[in-house]
């Protein structure tokens, strides 16, 4: 095997294993976060400042009974979660997320291994990502509809409607950045942006940063569009028999697809991996990621969800028409 | 005595309502029959009045009388309160109320405290009198009393029911000490509170022989009757309050009297959660318990469970039987399953106590033509005035009887014959009218001769009997000289009174020569006092209503069924109504229920007796069974009623009903049974939980059901005439129970310490010696000897309540036996 | 702690009266063009940042300046009311030292869930003593009858509100709940349930006693 293949090999651990942690981390961010916010302290006592916090629960899932409700499909209903958890990696396939690096020589085995920024940089990279999320919707779909429960019914019901309804704004809202670039490489997206802040595609492209972020929200099943599974209206959605493990990597796969809506978001808008001035590019990247993945948080501690009517009315109504209008207009502009 | 007319009724007004009553009655009495409430505290409805809190205060036709002890005239008109009655007695209650000690939290009558109830109910709100309290300590009166006078409001009510019903007069009033009134007082308070208080001031309850101990029965009824918590069990002092204490109804099993008794349970502790009888109370207003009902209540079959082999074997065991022996301290319930068994297995039935009252009844309904004597106990406590007793230790065998004889001494002015060959001391001093006749021993034939020849109307006696009455007149002539004049005076009053109306006249001297003689013989056969005539005669003046009870003397008799027959004949030919005291618990029960037979050889299941295969209450037995006081049944009482029992405790093992079961003649439940009684011996067909157990508002009873007599054949009435069965011996021993000791269920109880000895008079005690083996056919029993003050003369009591013993072998068909007795 | 602090201060406020503001809200369009314009009007008029604002403001505030509503229960506990109704204490006399209970059993009458229980006897003092006492925490409603009947003000309720069991039947000892005798100095009269009201004085009727 070349030292790419191996770097490939290693990178595709390297996300698996760092990707799931900080899936993992940030449900500590989150209750952090939402703490603050509140003026509480969120997890303080398992390990400092409550750190460990993930471990105990993550302890406490994976010893978890594992059930299955009688009446329900066993196959779909196992099946689902991991197809939740696996969509969610499978996207990050096409993301840049570190720098490309050489394994040092002296290592045995894997020295000289080049590891790059993007398992594999396809040049149809967005295209790619947006259709393995829409192919996530099957998770929560089928999870619903497996467990032979009502709520869970419910719930995969308005999976089916929310996540089919913003496919098309997040479409519509990404093509207009694409028709500017030429490319479907976000690689292409990020030459684009290096030569300063003022080349950021979000100056040129406003509306469809803003569409586009409205609609990651909803893709990610965040505040306020976190109908699928709104405990106050539906128990838990399409989550309300699993537990343990299983409904783990929902989670899992919850917040990694929150990294790579910031991933899309930092690359696409905000200029990508590109240096600034003196700063590294990629600490500036990272920097960009935990701001979008903050802003989620954010708006979930500040804003009230929106009820199914209201959330597909914006949809059909106000987003998409945006986004034709924004597609429009920056046809026009590029002809121009 | 006042004058009584003929079913004087009279009909007064009592607080608006309009009562009807007996002349010569209480208006208390009255009231509380018809359930209208004065107020009261120092009365007791079977006792005389005491006037001591004087707070029954009422307005009768207009003057100011004390309910308890003024009488009911025809018409009267009785305000039971206005304004100057409600007045005084909320004065009366002020002063009861001054110096009682407010630590109502440690008082074991909270909550059911007389004066806590009448402070409340009439309204004690502010406490104008005061007065400086002397020290009164607390005390232990004997072995079960405690008295703390501190509590103590000396309203009498245990000196009243100790004299006027128990007849120990074990209490008085004594002096307290305190500090004289302000005499100022004497102007400024109502009158009625005043003397009250004046009379409180100066007195507290003390034993009556001036010592700190009481000599008494330690019956404990004078803590029953106790308002205040000032009298209360050494026992229970301390331990539990009233409301705590879940109040089972049930029928004492200790005697035939079949008293009405609540048991009082509570868990036994915080640990221990298993239901504990904590005392014994009763209706003291209608009812009197004996030492052995008030204490002897934890007699529990408590390590009983359901053994199953056991029961296996006690089947097997009862297949094979050739008999069963028991006693009567067992349900209807339970003789009904043994007469069953008889009835399919063949087995025979044997029970020495009911077999020889079973054998003087039939002997005595055969004479009669029909079953049960017509005399009720406990309307002779209301109406007789003359009282003969023969053939029981009254104050051992039958504690009631002796309430009975003592309260018509002390409430009904009359007088009382005790017949017995042992003299008892208390019975003696029950009332100057009270004789204590130590006949001879086997002797009862006479005595009743003497009955008969002294009250029967001639004209309804047999030829016969007259003919021999005649002979017995005339053949001791000669005897004594002196006597005869007051002889003469006596009989002829007898000869009046055959009908109805005996002791009014005057008798001509004309008629006492003939019959001077009849007496004497007579009397000399069962060993009369020389002044007997003389006696009988100051008795008999104005008595009216005559009551005859016979005791197991006369069951354990070798002439037993003569004297039957002479008891039949006693009450179709004299006025005497006559009780016949069954001599164990239900033995009368049994006597009816159960074909009872002689002693056997053979395999023998015993029930609380001796046997080769055991049944056994008492937890020592093959099989448990249950104790009185944790099975329901029925009992049937000497006063001819069958009375429902519950169970007070529980009960972890096995029953005779699932034995009979497991035969396959059980019924469900032993109460099941009930309504099986036998129709055809006087028993209803009545449902356990039909019974009622309780007492109505004119202490009538309202218990169970009443047997119905029987009519029979009339097959032998002719007695015969006297033989001798003169017993002599050194010393002469008689099977009889201490008092308070009455099975071996009283000998279980912690508070009972009468223990299983040789009771004697102190003089034989001191010639005996303190331990002494006694030879009994040949078997040797060593035992202590106890002496019982109470007893005279040479004869020793032997008990029987040990079925270890077994006495009743013997003694056989004779409560007398002559035994030798050597020091151990 | 500022908290603690602060939650005393929130008690003293709570005592006054509060004041209500009732909010504007105006008409809501139910259809078409108005209900457009209103969404375009609130979008745009930066309400939603508005919301940003003060979270992300009460964030910096809870981290920079320690302005935090979180009482670290089990380490930090706060100050209790003197009339709360948590584990029962039974006291002893001031002077003697002795338990006040004097085994009257009222508390095991009346009270309703029928868990008190007690044991009495006579003593060699000829008193009363209370040989074992028990109340079953398990079954307890803390109504405070027993506390309210109590004659001596011996049981009342205290503060130790931390009653969770492994066991549904929890049993306290009378010497688990009886002050500690070396603690006799800090023990407290209760002011709740069955305590004397401090116009008890007035509500006696004089008895004369003074002979």
């Amino acid at each position: 095997m070349d030292a790419l293949t191996i770097g490939t090999i290693i990178k595709i651990l390297i996300i698996l294993a760092i990707v799931s942690a900080i899936a993992g981390f940030g449900t500590y961010i989150e209750r952090k976060v939402l703490a603050f916010m509140q003026r509480r302290l969120g997890p303080m006592h398992v390990g400092p400042y409550g750190l460990l916090q993930i471990a105990a629960d993550g302890i406490k899932l994976f010893t978890k009974e594992d059930i299955i409700p009688q009446n329900a499909n066993k196959f779909i209903f196992s099946l689902a979660p991991v197809i939740t958890a696996a969509t969610a990696f499978i996207a990050m396939a096409a993301l840049p997320l570190f720098p490309t690096f050489t394994i040092p020589e002296f290592l045995p085995l894997i020295g000289g291994a080049i590891v790059p920024s993007i398992v594999a940089d396809i040049n149809i990279g967005i295209l790619f990502i947006l259709g393995i999320m829409a192919a996530g919707l099957y998770g929560p779909l089928l999870a619903g509809m497996a467990q032979s429960n009502k709520w869970g019914i419910i719930g995969s019901a308005r999976t089916a409607v929310q996540f089919l309804s913003y496919e098309v704004v997040t479409g519509l809202s990404v093509l207009a950045p694409i028709m500017l670039v030429g490319s479907l490489s976000l690689i292409d997206f990020n030459d684009a942006q290096a030569s300063g802040i003022g080349s950021w595609l979000i100056w040129q492209q406003p509306i469809a940063f803003v569409l586009f972020l409205i609609a990651g929200f909803a893709e990610t099943n965040r505040t306020p569009f976190d109908l699928l599974e709104h405990e106050a209206e539906i128990i838990s959605g399409y989550v309300t028999e699993y537990s343990g493990l299983r409904w783990g990597m929902f989670f899992i796969g919850e917040y990694a697809n929150m990294i790579t809506i910031s991933v899309i978001a930092a690359v696409v808008f905000c200029g990508g991996y590109n240096d600034l001035w003196f700063i590294s590019g990629w600490l500036l990247f990272v920097l960009k990621v935990i701001f979008f993945f903050f802003l989620m948080l954010w708006v979930r501690a500040a804003w009230p969800h929106v009820r199914p009517d209201q959330m597909m009315w914006l949809c059909w109504k106000v987003l998409m028409p945006l986004a034709v209008i924004n597609i429009v207009i920056t046809g026009i502009v590029v002809m121009l | 005595m006042e004058e009584i007319e003929n079913n004087g009724i009279v009909s007064l007004i009592i607080d608006g309502k309009i009562c009807t009553a007996k002349e010569g009655e209480y208006i208390l009495n009255v009231a509380r029959a018809n359930s209208i409430f004065i107020p009261a505290i120092c009365y007791l409805t079977r006792c005389s009045p005491t006037l001591a809190c004087r707070i029954c205060l009422v307005e009768a036709d207009g003057k100011r009388v004390y309910a308890c002890n003024a009488k009911v005239k025809d018409g009267m008109n009785v305000v039971v309160s206005n304004e100057e009655i409600l007045e005084e007695r909320k004065a009366i209650m002020q002063v009861y109320d001054v110096n009682h000690p407010l630590q109502c939290g440690v008082c074991d009558q909270s909550g059911s405290c007389e004066l806590q109830n009448y402070t409340l109910e009439i309204g004690v709100d502010e406490q104008p009198y005061r007065i400086a309290d002397v020290q009164r300590e607390s005390s232990n009166w004997s072995s079960v009393l405690h008295y703390d006078p501190a509590l103590c409001i000396v309203c009498e009510r245990c000196v009243t029911v100790c004299k006027d019903m128990i007849g120990d007069s074990a209490l008085t009033t004594g002096p307290r000490g305190g500090e004289g009134l302000d005499k100022e007082l004497k102007d400024t308070m109502p009158k009625d509170a005043y003397s009250m208080w004046n009379k409180l001031q100066k007195s507290v309850i003390a034993p009556s022989n001036e010592t700190d101990q009481t000599n008494c029965s330690d019956c404990g009824e004078c803590i029953a009757v106790c308002p205040v918590g000032a009298l209360v069990s050494r026992d229970f002092v301390y331990t539990a309050n009233s409301w705590e204490l879940t109040k089972v109804p049930a029928t004492c099993a200790h005697c035939s009297s079949g008293c009405q008794i609540y048991y009082e349970t509570k868990p036994t502790s915080i640990a221990n959660r298993y239901e504990k009888i904590y005392r014994v109370t009763n209706e003291w207003n209608y009812v009197s318990l004996c030492g052995a009902g008030r204490f002897g209540y934890d007699f529990e079959n408590r390590t009983a469970s359901k053994d199953a082999n056991a029961l296996k074997d006690a089947v097997v065991a009862i297949k094979k039987a050739d008999a069963i022996r028991f006693n009567s301290v067992i349900t209807n319930e339970e003789a009904l399953m043994l007469q069953t068994l008889k009835e399919k297995l063949g087995v025979k039935l044997i029970n020495n106590d009911a077999k020889a009252f079973k054998d003087f009844m039939t002997y005595f309904a055969n004479a009669k033509g029909s079953t049960l004597s017509n005399g009720n106990i406990r309307t002779m406590m209301q109406e007789s005035d003359f009282i003969i007793s023969v053939g029981s230790a009254l104050r051992n065998d039958n504690p009631n009887v002796r309430y009975l004889f003592n309260n018509i001494q002390k409430l009904n002015k009359g007088a009382g014959l005790y017949f017995h060959p042992i003299g008892d001391k208390v019975i003696e001093n029950l009332g100057k009218n009270v004789a204590c006749i130590e006949n001879k021993i086997n002797s009862e034939e006479a005595v009743l001769y003497w009955i008969l020849d002294n009250f029967a109307d001639k004209e309804k006696l047999p030829a016969e009997v007259k003919d021999y009455l005649a002979s017995l007149s005339t053949t001791t002539k000669k005897t004594i000289s002196e006597t005869v004049m007051e002889d003469v005076v006596e009989t002829v009053v007898d000869e009046a009174t055959g009908e109805s109306k005996e002791v009014t006249k005057k008798v001509p001297k004309k008629v006492d020569k003939e019959i001077e003689v009849n007496k004497s013989k007579l009397l000399e056969i069962f060993g009369a006092p020389s002044d007997f005539a003389d006696t009988i005669e100051k008795f008999l003046a104005k008595k009216e209503n005559f009551s005859l009870v016979v005791g197991e003397d006369l069951y354990f008799h070798p002439r037993s069924k003569n004297l039957a027959i002479l008891v039949a004949l006693i009450e179709s030919t004299t006025p005497f109504n006559i009780a016949i005291i069954p001599p164990k618990t239900n033995s009368l029960g049994v006597s009816l229920i159960c074909d009872l037979d002689d002693e056997c050889s053979g395999y023998v299941i015993g029930y609380n007796e001796v046997g080769d295969f055991r049944l056994s209450a008492l937890g020592d037995g093959d099989l448990d069974m249950p104790a009185m006081n944790q099975q329901e049944g029925t009992l049937t009482n000497m006063h001819k009623r069958v009375v429902p029992t519950n169970a007070a405790l529980s009960y972890n093992g096995y029953i005779l009903n699932d034995i009979l079961n497991e035969l396959g003649m059980g019924e469900r439940l032993t109460i099941d049974w009930t309504k099986e009684l036998p129709v055809k011996e006087g028993f209803e067909a009545r449902e356990f939980d039909s019974l009622p157990n309780g007492y109505n508002n004119d202490g009538s009873e309202n218990r169970g059901y009443g047997l119905k007599s029987q009519k029979v054949k009339a097959t032998e009435s002719l007695p015969k005439e006297i033989s001798s069965n003169e017993m002599s011996a050194d010393v002469m021993a008689y099977r009889c129970n201490p008092q308070r000791q009455f099975n071996e269920f009283t000998a279980t109880a912690h508070q009972i310490f009468e223990p299983f000895a040789l009771y004697a008079s102190e003089e034989k005690a001191s010639e005996l010696g303190s331990r002494v083996a006694i030879d009994l056919d040949g078997t040797e029993f060593v035992l202590d000897v106890k002496i019982d003050d109470r007893m005279s003369g040479d004869i020793v009591k032997l008990p029987d309540f040990k079925h270890s013993f077994e006495i009743y072998k013997f003694f056989g068909q004779n409560r007398f036996k002559s035994i030798s007795i050597r020091k151990a | 702690m500022a908290h603690i602090e602060e939650h005393k201060d929130t008690q003293a406020i709570q005592r006054e009266k509060q004041n209500y503001i009732m909010l504007d809200l105006g008409k809501t369009p139910q259809f078409g063009i108005p209900a457009f314009i209103q969404v375009v009007k609130r979008s745009l008029s930066r309400e939603l940042l508005k919301g940003l604002g003060v979270t992300f403001r009460e964030m910096i505030n809870a981290l920079f300046k320690g302005k935090l509503h979180t009482t670290q229960y089990p380490f930090e506990k706060l100050p209790i009311a003197p009339r709360y109704r948590a584990i029962h204490e039974m006291l002893r006399l001031l002077e003697s030292g002795h338990y006040r209970c004097i085994g009257c059993g009222l508390c095991e009458k009346i009270c309703i869930s029928n868990c008190i229980a007690m044991e009495t006897r006579y003593d060699e003092n000829q008193r009363k003593e209370v040989s074992e006492y028990t109340i079953n925490f398990g079954r307890c409603i803390f109504c405070g009858y027993c506390a309210e009947v109590c004659p001596e003000l011996a049981i009342v309720h205290g503060g130790r509100y931390e009653n969770a069991s492994e066991q549904r039947a929890g049993f306290s000892l009378f010497e688990d709940m009886l002050t500690p005798i070396d603690k006799l100095k800090e023990q407290n009269e209760f002011a709740g349930f069955g305590s004397i009201s401090p116009n008890a004085d007035e509500n006696i009727k004089k008895t004369p006693l003074a002979y």
